[in-house]
């Protein structure tokens, strides 16, 4: 098994220009399911020791809310789209097509991660869509699942799926941004392949 | 009172009485506390993985089961501990994401983590008198030396003492 710190700057290059792909197309199809026009910064792909990936983005109680979905056939990855909690809200009732504040909390809830686990798949799916239009790869994704805690609870996923291979995760960081709301509304998606899928993924790119 | 000294993924820290030692934001990972319960030195170790055996290379043996726990018991040594006195506390080992049809080992990490620590424990022989850990919830701990006791938090619930 390789040692995740064997990368050149040909391999980040080409992990990032994955991390471009998906993420214009993660935006595109954002864009079209909330009718708004969606921003994306220019990916960073960076090696991060696994000990310090939660605060990578943030401080380790910020609650936050996290759509995960897999893919497990040719290429197996998790992919993860985190946003702030009290953003995760205001995104999901982007698309709730009523007003829901008069309901009770565990309904508010429901409702909201429900809307939240549809929007995280379709960014995600899109996302991975990228990808296997690049390799030719089918690339289906399981149901999503979606969990609200602190920030370094749920990257502690991250830090171990990393760590059972070295010491430091390779991290595709990209923004997507809402635009034309009274208020800033982004968050991140992260890819995270699992052990020895990362070579696999630069091989079929032709740089490894 | 003492600053609160915080406890990094796969650090280990020990210290004499007085003292505070926090970790935050454990998800399937480990907050596991040993002390004597007389001198009151204690040792807190914050723990990531189960197993070692399929790692050469182990810069950090606060990351695994079964490296952190021999080690802390080493450190807690140095400190002049008596064995006798030594107790356990321990949380976290929670399972952040559930997949509906799916059981892998990716998600099972924290209660693999709970297996491996609490087996290290009794081959040490050394007592857990207190845990909360598994669920679904994330959790901040906070290890008093004055009370020993370990104080976990969560989002949206109460702050218990364990």
């Amino acid at each position: 098994m390789e040692n995740t710190s064997g990368f050149t700057n040909l391999h980040m290059d080409a992990i990032r220009e994955v991390g471009n792909i998906g993420t214009g197309n993660a935006a595109t199809a954002l864009s079209r399911l909330i009718g708004r026009m969606v921003d994306m910064d220019v990916p960073v792909a960076e090696l991060v020791p696994i000990y310090e990936v939660a605060a990578h983005y943030g401080s380790p109680e910020t609650p936050v809310c996290a759509v995960l979905v897999r893919t497990e056939e040719e290429f197996s990855c998790s992919l993860i789209f985190m946003i702030e909690e009290e953003k995760a809200n205001l995104m999901a009732d982007l698309i709730i097509p009523m007003d829901i504040s008069g309901m009770d909390e565990e309904m508010q809830l429901q409702i909201r991660n429900s809307a939240l686990s549809e929007q995280g798949n379709i960014i995600l799916g899109a996302f991975l869509n990228a990808l296997a239009q690049i390799t030719g790869w089918v690339l289906p994704t399981t149901t999503p699942a979606v969990a609200r805690d602190m920030l370094g609870s749920i990257m502690d996923l991250v830090s171990s799926m990393f760590g059972v291979i070295g010491d430091s995760a390779m991290l595709v960081k990209t923004n997507l941004r809402i635009k034309d709301l009274e208020y800033d509304l982004s968050g991140n998606v992260i890819m995270i392949p699992d052990p020895g899928s990362l070579e696999t993924l630069l091989s079929k790119l032709g740089v490894l | 009172m003492a600053q609160p000294i915080h406890v990094g993924m796969a650090d280990l820290v020990v210290s004499k009485h007085p003292a505070t030692l926090v970790t935050l934001g454990l998800g399937s990972c480990i907050g596991l506390v040993i002390y004597d319960q007389v001198s009151k030195a204690v040792g807190m170790v914050h723990i990531m993985l189960p197993d070692s055996r399929e790692t050469k290379n182990i810069p950090k043996p606060g990351k695994f089961a079964d490296t952190a726990v021999p080690l802390l018991l080493e450190e807690l040594a140095k400190l002049g501990v008596n064995k006798s006195q030594l107790r356990a506390k321990m949380a976290g080992g929670a399972q952040m994401f559930t997949m509906p049809g799916k059981d892998s080992a990716i998600f099972s990490v924290g209660t693999r983590n709970v297996e491996a620590t609490t087996k290290m424990l009794a081959e040490a022989g050394i007592r857990v008198v207190a845990s909360d850990t598994g669920g679904s919830k994330g959790r901040s701990v906070e290890f008093n030396t004055e009370t020993m006791k370990f104080t976990v938090k969560t989002l949206g619930s109460s702050t218990k003492e364990i």
